[in-house]
């Protein structure tokens, strides 16, 4: 039978979507070529490779179906990965953390919009924690050698003017990894997904608002080690991804906050690179928690304040309880651990339920 | 809610035109809750405007001959209809319109009840029970001239080219019902009607506030329309009048003219005929019960659903037309020859634009997740129940999610259940 509406939305299918996050990723590609050159456009090419191939052959096999495949994330996701290394991480890494992303992160979650955490980030993880060695070496951070086009000086700058270099460094400063080098064309992107409604102003407000109240209480007496873009690009492109985040505007207000304070608690021990991946992952596995908490009121209905107050309450433990939990295991080198836990869960539950769910659009 | 575009821009200034009465009309016997029963003979000859049908309930929804001719009653696609073939002599009942200086409350009632009028909006509640409120106080009669239905501008080109009688008739419901405040709500994209009719009602001396509202969909829905003028929440499921508040559509006010100032029956409607695929587009006053076969030929086209969708109604909460034999009913307001949607599915991707777009604050994509699975209890816990069914939630989901089929079975799902 055929049900109204009988008119859709126009230029607004899943694709449009994904297109326009590669769209808002562009700038910030062309600034990593203009950094490190043909270095970024290899790994950025080899991911985006291994992510498509990895999510044809696997959809293909276990979903029958590679058509899916072709929507756009897969790219997305090798994207968003290659964005957070290093310029020298040697190639069979990112195509690993690209795979990895793909299978552990979509494919056996049921695919696209089913998986809890960020594929991106999932595959981050493996990556930096089959490949420690390499990854953890401080040699990987010099990279001086390898600049395509060094550090500008936009406003002829003089000896005594830190504010003009600051103001150079956010429009360009190839240093750290290869999303960071432009905060303007970071925020660039950011605005063009708002405006294209694929981000809502919820989520990169509250992060970044709570993150710079929670150091500006703090104040000087610790040391905050950090990368200001590294934290924007995640902000805009990681914390906002759609299938991890929660699905009303009050979740994101919540979840905004709560990645932007768990980040703060996490720099503040001193966790360093993976600071803003980890709070990410920790508020992902709450996400869909918090739509259901957060979830608008009904038309004509009461809420009941208690109850919720009680709700939010509980969360806001058990989100901290598990921060506190992943700083132990980081300080002690034990995430490898969580890690192996991770895949025999999602192994499991592939096999034994989602695998029987897949016709279910949700 | 949300804006939607549409073409009715281009049907919205036109004026209403008239079209050849057809060959025969099909006269549906479904009313509001209840089926009407045929009170002629098969074979025999009508005038226009003679009764030929009533429901046997105490609501009393009546259905009058729109024109002369022989009497069929026939089944198609598992409905009943009073077949009238025309004889093209146009005998008519003759018609008096009341003394309405001399009818009391009671009288009028049975005016607007004689006259066979229910709601034009689409729902076909029948007007003379909704207006009988005893005691009841009413503080707002709010006529609703939002018409948010993409492409529709039936209601916009009847206000836009009305004369007094609408307003007098406004006036006169007021007295029956004891409204406090009268408001005719329009949107803000008709803004230029406000002052029109601000000028006619001064000259007759009326007191109507005219409202501008919003442009979004689905404002023109009773709830949200409720809400916006007076700033009340009322519950789905709830009688509006027992909250102090009664809606009426404009073209249903048109009806009521009609019987009050000609004394003629609920017989005619303005229907836009519109969509991507109509070669012409207009407003036209047409006979209840016209077939869309007929409408299609006078406009020059035919019947290939292959080619195209035919919705009767608005494209948002319309019916897909499945025969041509299917007509034209007191509720309907449009005749949409729309393109054929491409649906591909996916995920959901949890991106959140239908429960930002439901005007009731759910959130649908819950109910694709429990509808599929029979759970019952989660759909009670998303208060499906609550849904007006207005597909906002389906019109804006970039994958495709089935939720409006979701929505429905997970209604029959819970009354089952019950
Ligand atoms: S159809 Fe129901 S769930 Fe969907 S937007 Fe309308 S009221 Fe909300
Ligand atoms: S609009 Fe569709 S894809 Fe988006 S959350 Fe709703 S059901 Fe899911």
């Amino acid at each position: 039978m055929n049900l109204h509406p009988f008119i859709k939305a126009p230029r607004n299918t899943t694709q449009a979507i994904m297109l326009d996050v590669i769209v808002a990723l562009i700038p910030i590609t062309i600034a990593s070529y203009l950094a490190y050159g043909t270095l970024a456009l290899t790994l950025l090419g080899t991911a985006i490779t291994a992510a498509v191939v990895t999510d044809l052959v696997f959809s293909g096999i276990l979903f029958g179906n590679w058509k899916t495949s072709l929507d756009g994330s897969s790219v997305i996701t090798a994207m968003l990965l290659t964005f957070t290394i290093s310029p020298l991480t040697p190639w069979f890494v990112v195509a690993f953390g690209a795979a990895t992303a793909i299978i552990f992160g979509k494919i056996l979650w049921g695919g696209l919009g089913k998986n809890l955490f960020n594929p991106a980030l999932v595959g981050r993880e493996f990556m930096s924690c089959i490949f420690s060695s390499i990854l953890g070496a401080s040699s990987i951070w010099v990279t001086s050698n390898f600049i395509h086009i060094p550090a500008q000086d936009f406003f002829l700058v003089q000896d005594d003017e830190p504010v003009k270099t600051y103001l150079s460094t956010l429009l360009y400063n190839p240093s750290g990894a290869l999303g960071e080098y432009s905060p303007f064309l970071i925020m660039l992107g950011g605005f063009y997904l708002i405006l294209r409604k694929r981000i809502s102003w919820h989520i990169p407000t509250m992060l970044l608002g709570v993150f710079a109240m929670s150091s500006i209480v703090v104040g000087d007496r610790v040391n905050l080690d950090y990368s200001f873009a590294g934290l924007l690009f995640g902000t805009i492109f990681m914390a906002t991804d759609m299938p991890s985040s929660p699905n009303n505007a009050s979740g994101k207000i919540y979840y905004g906050a709560m990645i932007g304070l768990v980040t703060f608690i996490l720099v503040w021990s001193g966790v360093k690179f993976s600071y803003l991946s980890y709070s990410i992952l920790i508020l992902n596995g709450f996400s869909s928690i918090i739509s259901q908490v957060f979830k608008p009121n009904p038309w004509g209905k009461k809420t009941n304040r208690l109850q919720k107050s009680e709700e939010i309450a509980l969360l806001t433990t058990a989100i901290l309880g598990v921060t506190i939990a992943v700083i132990y295991l980081h300080e002690n080198h034990a995430l490898i651990y969580l890690l192996v836990v991770y895949v025999f869960y999602v192994v499991l539950k592939y096999a034994f339920d989602f695998r029987h769910k897949l016709k279910y659009p949700i | 809610m949300m804006t939607i575009s549409s073409l009715k821009k281009e049907t919205k200034n036109q004026e209403i035109e008239g079209l050849p009465d057809p060959p025969y009309v099909m006269m549906s016997l479904l009313g509001y809750q209840s089926q009407l029963k045929p009170l002629v003979e098969p074979g025999i000859h009508v005038l226009q405007y003679q009764l030929i049908a009533q429901s046997e309930n105490n609501w009393s929804i009546k259905l009058h001959a729109p024109i002369s001719g022989i009497v069929d009653v026939v089944e198609y696609n598992g409905q009943n209809y009073i077949k009238i073939t025309n004889d093209f002599k146009n005998e008519r009942m003759v018609c008096v319109p009341p003394k309405l200086a001399a009818l009391n409350n009671q009288d009028i009632l049975r005016v607007i009840r004689d006259a066979g009028i229910v709601g034009s909006g689409g729902a076909g509640f029948p007007t003379h029970i909704k207006y009988d409120v005893a005691d009841r106080p009413i503080t707002h009669f709010i006529i609703n001239g939002a018409e948010c239905e993409p492409y529709l501008s039936a209601d916009y080109s009847l206000m836009n080219q009305e004369e007094n009688h609408l307003w007098k008739t406004v006036q006169v419901i007021q007295k029956l019902i004891k409204a406090k405040y009268v408001i005719l709500a329009i949107e803000k994209q008709n803004r230029e009607l406000k002052k029109k009719i601000e000028h006619q009602i001064s000259q007759l001396n009326i007191n109507i506030k005219v409202q501008l509202l919003g442009n979004d969909y689905p404002q023109g829905s009773e709830l949200q329309l409720i809400k916006t003028v007076t700033g009340k929440i009322i519950p789905k499921g709830s009688i509006p009048a027992h909250h102090g508040v009664i809606v009426s559509n404009i073209g249903t006010i048109k009806a009521i003219a009609n019987a009050l100032y000609q004394g003629i029956p609920y017989t005619e409607r303005i229907v836009t005929v519109s969509g991507e695929k109509a070669k012409t587009r207009g407003n036209f006053l047409l006979k209840i019960g016209t077939p869309i076969h007929h409408i299609l030929e006078q406009i020059g086209q035919d019947w290939q659903p292959d080619d195209q969708q035919i919705i009767l109604g608005g494209p948002m909460m319309g019916k897909a037309v499945t025969h041509s034999e299917e007509s034209i009913s007191k509720g309907t307001g449009g005749l949409l020859l729309l393109r054929h949607l491409k649906t591909e599915v996916f995920n959901c991707i949890q991106c959140g634009y239908c429960a930002d777009v439901c005007p009731q604050k759910l959130m649908p994509m819950e109910f694709a997740r429990h509808a599929v699975r029979g759970n019952s209890d989660g759909l009670n816990q998303f208060d499906l129940k609550s849904c007006i069914e207005c597909g906002a939630c389906a019109y804006v989901c970039p994958s495709d999610v089935p939720l409006m089929s979701s929505i429905i079975t997970g209604k029959q799902l819970i009354k089952t259940k019950l």
